[in-house]
């Protein structure tokens, strides 16, 4: 169990109101990890959804074997794994912790249960989680388009340019 | 008017109820726009989410060095502008009709308020947002790493 006010430290969060709150209070738990601490890896099916209160955990990816892109560094306030929130998802990037880390962990399988019985609070978390993915979204497409306005010939790599668009 | 028939033909749409199709018609409008009329206009708020009937759309993005790329041309049957859902954060892109094009549109204001009436439809159209993100996340991820790997100061690292 953790306090609400812990709760209300976490972005995806804030526009969730208290008695919802109220119920992940009593399902989450606060867990301290080591420096280098591996939280799951690419490929890992994600049981555990993660709020950041404090600390720095590096999500990355393996560019080639030599190199590791480190795709965002997460502190307070930011979440991760939150694909453990829709059945059956995998991780599509390797978490570690950067520094001793404070952080809150909520179990995939008991928030389904729980979203079937409540879908308010369900409703509320997943709206909270699409945010969280539009922004990810948003960043790494100016990020690419950055690097394809400097370097257009790097366009001829990508044969699907149309996917930059939130297109359904 | 539109009919759930209609909103059956779009991808976004396949598979939900007609019970939360029904819900979702209730604020739904059809509306024609004639050639080069701009729906959505890059870094402004968004308020409407397009679901395209008939006739085509190019979505263009203006990139920092003020350059435009035309990045997909849409078809009958796709839906854009879902991020009026969430934030009143700016639009990416342009949306520019090619043709006349005949759309159903939704105000986002009025599908949040459906959602809080009806938690249950909320969760499962959210849901329905957050996969369809995911697998698009994960491909802009794919893309950045494509085009980093290929940059000539990584290919002289690596």
């Amino acid at each position: 169990m953790v306090k609400i006010e812990d709760l209300k430290r976490i972005n995806m969060l804030k526009q969730v109101p208290d008695h919802l709150l109220e119920i992940l209070s009593q399902e989450a738990q606060l867990n301290i990890y080591g420096t280098n601490t591996q939280l799951f890896a690419v490929g890992d099916t994600l049981k555990t959804f993660y709020l950041m209160i404090m600390g720095q955990v590096a999500l990355k990816v393996a560019l080639t074997e030599n190199i590791d892109v480190i795709l965002d560094n997460l502190q307070s306030g930011r979440s991760f794994g939150s694909s453990a929130l829709i059945e059956g998802a995998i991780a599509s990037y390797t978490a570690v912790c950067q520094e001793p880390c404070e952080v809150i962990t909520l179990q995939g399988s008991r928030m389904l249960a729980l979203f079937e019985a409540n879908p308010e609070l369900a409703y509320h978390l997943m709206t909270g989680v699409a945010g969280q993915y539009k922004r990810t979204m948003d960043k790494r497409a100016r990020m690419i388009m950055k690097t394809l306005e400097e370097h257009p010939e790097l366009r001829q790599h990508i044969n699907d340019i149309n996917e930059l668009t939130p297109v359904y | 008017m539109v009919e759930i028939k209609d909103l059956k033909k779009i991808n976004f749409m396949s598979g939900l109820s007609d019970e939360i199709l029904e819900q979702i018609v209730s604020v739904a409008q059809m509306e024609t726009f004639g050639e080069e009329t701009t729906l959505i206009r890059q870094d402004q708020t968004q308020n409407l989410i397009y679901m395209l009937v008939s006739g085509r759309i190019f979505l263009n993005c203006r990139t920092s060095g003020a350059k435009v790329l035309t990045l997909d041309e849409l078809v009958p049957g796709q839906t854009f502008g879902v991020s009026a859902l969430l934030d009143n954060s700016p639009a990416t892109y342009t949306a520019i009709c090619a043709e006349e094009c005949t759309l159903i549109t939704l105000s986002s204001a009025q599908l949040l308020q459906l959602f809080k009436t009806d938690y249950r439809t909320g969760y499962e159209m959210m849901q329905r947002v957050v996969e369809k993100f995911k697998i698009r996340m994960n491909r802009h991820t794919s893309q950045f790493l494509e085009s980093l790997a290929n940059h000539p100061d990584v290919k002289g690292v690596a």
